[in-house]
Order: C-alpha cells, then structure tokens, then sequence
C-alpha cells in the first residue's frame, strides 16, 4: 500500500480517500481482536488528551469514544454542555478559544448544527472528530456500520442495503451510504415521501414499500432511528402509522428470514416503533456487534488522524 | 474646476462609448461637455483607458441606523456606496426601531441631511414594526416623500392584510415592495433545497417559497391595481411568472442582485457564510434564467441587497449566521468582470437597470452626464483590477462571497 496522506480531521465521509478508508478498517480488526484479552489497553496515545464535547446529549457515542480512547491510553476529559446553557451571545469562537487552552490533540465533537466541527477544525490544531453534527454527517458511525457489514459479507461489492426511515433528518443516512456507495455497496432506501428527500444522491434507489424491498433481495436491513417529535411539523400522521408502515413487525420478519438478510440499526432502538421485540431477537441482528465495533472503529480512527498540535 | 480629459462617456442610449472630456466646476455642476477641452485653469484628471458612468443608484440597502450602528452607519454605508461608483440608494427601514411612522422617518431624513453626502432615501415599513399585524403610518411616511414601503426581509404572511395594505397604499401611489418568501415553507431554511441542503445536511428553503409568496403577491397586485415592486428574485418559475404579470398589464416591477446573477449553489462549499444570502443561492439552471431575464427586460432593476454584518457575527456556524454580506462595494466591478468585460452585455444595461430604471421607480430624474447637470457619475479604470479582501472595504462589513476574487477594472473616484 502507497504511503497515506497525514490527515488531521475526520469530518465526513466525502472527502475520505478509499486506501484511507481501507486503513481505518483494516487497523480496527486487530483493536477489535484485542477486545477478548484480559488486558484490553494498548499505550498507543498515552500521553495524549482526548476532550469529548457534546453539544447534544448522546451517552452511546460518547461512551464509545470514551472507551475507545481509554483503550488507547489516553487521557479522556468530557465536556458536555447541555443545550439549555447554550445562550445565543455565546460564540463558537469564543468556545474555540477556550479549547485551544485546554491544549487537547483529539477534539471529538458532536453538535446540532451541521458544518460546526468544519469551523472548529478550521481553528485548532488538535484533530477533530466529527461525532455528528446537524442532518450533515456522524463519520464514524459510517465506518462500524461498513465493518460490521464487511464481517458478515466479506465478499460485500456489489452486495445490496435497504435504508428504512428518515434519511432527510438522518447523518447516519447520509455517512453510511455514502461509504457503502464507495464499497460498491449497492443502496435502497424506504420511507415516508416527506422523509425521502428528492435532493439525494442519484445511488440512492428508492422504494415505494417493503415488497418492492423484499423483491430486490437485500443483503441487509438498516432501520433508521425514528425522531418523536419534530419542531419543524409533521411528517407522517402518526407513530403507530409509521410502525405500521415502515416498522420491522412479524410479518415482515419472515420475509427478512427467509432472505437471510441482517438486520442494522444506530441505536437507540425505539421498540415497538422501528422495531418490534420479536425483531429484536433476530438472530441475524448486527445491532451489538455495531456497538462493539464503534469502540474498535474509533481507535483506529484516533490512530490514524494526525494533530498538528505538537511536534514528536 | 476639473477636467476629465482622455475618457470615454457611457450613457444608457447607446452601447457605444462617446470619447469626450468632461469639465466640472468647483460647486459640482457639468459645465463643459466634449472632445478635447482646454485644460484652462482647471486640474486634469488624465481618464486614459477610463470610462465616465453616470452614477448608480440602489433599491435595496441596509444602512442599519438606527439601532445596529455596529453592523455599519449612514456614514460608512455612504462612503461604501460611493466606493463602489453608488450615488444614490434607498435604505431599508429595518432598524431598530423600525421606519414605519413619519416621525420615524423625519428622525432619520434630518440625519442624512446633516451627513450631506450621497442621496440616500429612507424607505418605510408596510406593517408596524415589521410585525406584519397592523398597516403602519402610510400617510405621515406619504407626506414626507417616502419612496417606497417594505417589510425588509420579512415577508406578510397573511394575504387580507397585504391586500390592505395595498388599497390604502394606492391611494398615495406608494411603491410597494415585497419580499419574496412564504415563512410556512421557508421555516428554518437557510440554503437551497435539493442537492445541496441535502449535502450539507442544512436545513432548506424550497423554490415554492418564493413561487408562491410571488404568484400569490402578483395575484394581489392584479386585483388592487397597486404599483408591486418584487425584491430580490432568484428562481426561473418565479420571472416566468413576472413576465406573464406584465404581459397581461400587471403594474409589476422586480430586482436581481448581482450576486444572485453570479452565484449558485453550487458556490456554497465548506459551510461558507458569506454565502448565506437572502434568498438562497439557486441553481445553475436559475442563475442562466436571472441573467435572460435581466436582458429581456423581464427583472427592471439591479438591486445589492446591502445586509452588513460584522465579520464575527457572521462566523457563527451556518445555521445561525444571519443572512446577508455586503455588496455595495462589488456590485459594479463584478458586474463589470463577469458580463461586461466578457461582452455579455454593455455599460447602457448597466446604467439602465442601476440607475436610471431604479431612479424612476422612485420617482426620480434619470443621470446623464451633460452640460449644466451636477456631476453625478464615476470614473471606472477598465485596465486596472481591484483585489478583494479585507482592507478593500469602506463598509464595516468585509463579509462577501467575492473574498480573495481580483475582479477586473477599478472605480477610481465617484463624484456627487
């Protein structure tokens, strides 16, 4: 493999080269391995800090994180700053400012407002992480879900997703397909019309209901997260329309068993409105192996970006 | 006195260029106008490879005082539009407090009055306070000469309001202006719908906002026969829309901005706020259409869209930046580099959508530049190239999408 390109941010799917992804991927299967040791820390990063800032709620990815640069013996601080503090005379910049004192060489970030780790990035040299910020993108979840797809199907080109849900209001949409498109990972996607936006990308095949999905055989089912409520108005008519609708219920089960297909979802699951408990206890559902890979993803990603904070 | 000598004059008559020299006595009146004056006593201007342009005059200009003299002040806004080869203009009335009453208004005329500098019209609110819930004062605005009633950038969301306030605007033959926008589709939008909110995962702003509000304003214009003035058109279906207006007699004028006619969406990359202008960016498909519908004489007017903000306000994250940069600065020298230089159109378009045509949507004389005419136009150096950055800039506001551009020609002077 040809030298990499030093790269100091991970903050979209986009811009990633695919040896970098191969890179990514490849080095979380050793992280990973390492999980079933007694001792499951490597002193890859000691002495090294890594500040987790969560502008939005989320204990699952910045646990993961946590753990993640834990393993990699890193100092961990973390900054959650709950959105009821953040006051509208409160400048990003300022907050830059204040991240640049902390001197941290990884900065993991996750915000409501897309393009915001784009700005941090631009003014620090510590590298940041993209842990999800708007509708934009959630990077890292992206690569799990390709790891976990790639352990179960390693013979993944040319292989088949069904992406169920809100896709509009969705980074993981967003991320994921985009790096399954780059795998040449073929793309489906089924929802409610105002929930499919009409600006996606043209590998992005749309469906009019589950038979259409069942019939082009996919390889996996990926459920997206329903949001309860929306500030900006209605989308579907109601919960239990869309459970009826789009939810994994019985019926659809057999189908998705009979075509062998696995079953994905970002989590947190909302029983009974993506997916029912009978759903849950597929035998064929990926949904904890995502967790655990997260972790081995995440390392990998923490050793592979480059901050320009100082010099070795 | 001066003497322009060597320049060549533009009028909006003709696309030719007149070579004559151009005499201006001390108090600012055209006393001589052709080829190769006597220099006599009078300091030559040498305007080799110059052209004279009368001067430009803008429908659509944030001033921000009173109330947000930090985003930019009559002052630095005057001296901008005179950088900018601007004599004239008409400010918004959304400051703090709102330009809706005739005291308002006489606060504000008496300030220009003592800035004595370019000739700067104060525009009047359609509702109190913007809110866009009762008719503001048309009457006292009426009686002081206001050019024309806006609600700025916020649009009437209820139709039997709009439609009274253009029956009671009728009858003092007020200018109603309307911003294009349905606030019901617009909601928290802040780029283009389609590809590239999808992208960038920004909340978007579908065409059918502007369509609409448009159709729906047309609609209204039709019934109660008020003069409609459309701001800031950004969409092809939105000047199919016009055209048909007034083909069918509908008193109907509307306005492009050069940025509108320049950018698409494709121009926003990397969350850029400089980029987050009102409306949003459009397709390419759009930006072509804009440009047919300037030349077609379907859009009447050139119009900026001034909206300073400071630079840190404006490096906020996309979503919350507020909307706007400047343009006063730019207008001319991009319109220039883009489609004049390029030979898309010539000097007489420009002068007749950026200054005569405004002018007499508010109601005021076209500028020619003749003898016994006060000298009112620019001196725009075709050789030269103008860098944009930072330290061009005369307004407070250096936020604008031309950033790190060189932009072909260069205004060396304006007078007024």
């Amino acid at each position: 493999m040809s030298e990499l390109k030093p790269r100091k941010d991970l903050l979209d799917i986009e811009s990633l080269e695919l040896d970098e992804i191969e890179y990514v991927l490849g080095n979380a299967v050793p992280f990973k391995q390492l999980f079933q040791r007694s001792v499951k820390k490597v002193p890859t990063l000691r002495g090294k800090t890594v500040l987790n800032l969560f502008y939005e709620p989320s204990t699952r990815t910045s646990s993961s994180f946590e753990v993640a640069a834990n393993r990699m013996s890193a100092d961990v601080t973390n900054f959650s700053v709950s959105s009821s503090s953040i006051t509208k005379g409160e400048s990003l910049l300022d907050t830059i400012e204040t991240l640049q004192a902390m001197q941290s060489d990884y900065i993991v970030i996750r915000h409501q407002a897309a393009g915001v780790p784009n700005i941090v990035a631009k003014h620090t040299g510590a590298s940041v992480i993209n842990a999800g910020d708007g509708y934009h993108a959630h990077p890292t979840q992206a690569l799990l879900d390709t790891m976990t797809f790639r352990e179960v199907h390693p013979d993944y080109a040319g292989k088949r997703i069904a992406i169920i849900g809100d896709v509009l209001h969705s980074r993981v949409a967003r991320s994921t397909s985009t790096l399954f498109h780059k795998q040449g990972i073929e793309v489906g996607v089924l929802g409610p019309g105002a929930l499919i936006p009409e600006g996606r990308p043209d590998f992005m095949r749309r469906f009019q209901s589950w038979e259409d999905v069942f019939d082009w055989k996919p390889h996996a089912i990926y459920l997206l997260r329903v949001q309860m409520e929306r500030q900006e108005g209605q989308f579907f008519p109601s919960i239990a329309e869309y459970h009826k609708m789009y939810g994994m219920n019985s019926e659809r089960l057999v189908s998705m068993r009979k075509l062998g297909a696995y079953l994905m979802h970002p989590g947190p699951v909302n029983r009974g409105v993506e997916v029912t408990d009978e759903a849950m206890g597929y035998e064929k559902s990926l949904i904890s192996t995502q967790v655990e890979n997260g972790i081995a993803v995440r390392m990998a990603v923490l050793h592979w970006l480059k901050p320009e904070t100082q010099k070795e | 006195m001066r003497l322009f000598k060597n320049g060549k004059i533009a009028s909006e008559a003709s696309p030719e260029l007149i070579e004559a020299d151009v005499l201006v006595s001390d108090e600012g009146g055209i006393l001589e106008v052709g080829p190769s004056l006597k220099e006599g006593d009078a300091e030559v201007a040498d305007c080799t490879g110059c052209v004279l342009v009368p001067g430009m005059f803008d429908l659509h200009v944030r001033g921000r005082e009173p109330g947000y003299e930090h985003k930019e002040t009559l002052r630095t806004c005057a001296e901008a539009a005179l950088h900018g080869g601007i004599t004239g203009l008409v400010l918004m009335p959304d400051t703090s407090p709102p330009i809706d009453s005739g005291n308002q208004l006489k606060s504000i005329q008496d300030r220009i009055a003592e800035l004595g500098s370019i000739e700067m019209l104060q525009a009047g609110c359609l509702t109190k306070a913007r809110e866009g819930r009762e008719l503001a004062g048309y009457s006292g605005l009426a009686a002081l000469g206001v050019p024309m009633l806006t609600d700025s950038d916020k649009a009437i969301d209820c139709p039997d309001l709009l439609r009274r306030c253009m029956e009671y605007a009728r009858d003092f033959d007020l200018l109603v202006t309307s911003h294009c926008e349905t606030p019901a589709l617009a909601k928290a939008g802040v780029v283009n719908e389609g590809r590239l909110s999808y992208r960038l995962g920004l909340p978007g702003v579908p065409t059918i906002s502007q369509e609409i509000a448009i159709e729906r304003d047309l609609a209204l214009a039709r019934h109660t026969g008020v003069r409609l003035h459309l701001q800031q058109i950004s969409t092809g279906m939105s000047l199919d829309a016009v055209r048909l207006s007034k083909r069918a007699g509908v008193r109907v004028s509307c306005e492009v901005s050069p940025h509108h006619l320049i950018f698409s969406e494709e121009d926003v990359t990397d969350y850029d706020t400089a980029f987050k202008i009102q409306p949003p960016l459009q397709k390419k498909g759009d930006v072509e259409a804009l440009l047919a519908g300037l030349l077609d004489d379907t859009i009447d007017v050139l119009a900026s869209g001034h909206s300073p903000h400071t630079a840190f306000e404006k490096s906020a994250d996309f979503g919350s930046a507020p909307w706007g940069a400047s343009a006063l600065e730019t207008s001319v020298l991009a319109i220039y580099d883009r489609f004049i230089a390029t030979g898309r159109f010539n000097w007489d378009l420009l002068i007749r959508k950026y200054s005569s045509a405004p002018r007499h949507l508010v109601g005021l004389d076209p500028i020619t530049i003749e003898s016994g005419r006060r000298a009112n136009f620019f001196v725009f150096d075709l050789e030269a190239e103008t860098a944009i950055n930072r330290e061009y800039f005369r307004s407070k506001c250096p936020v604008t999408p031309f950033s790190g551009q060189t932009l072909k020609g260069a205004i060396r002077e304006a007078l007024v």
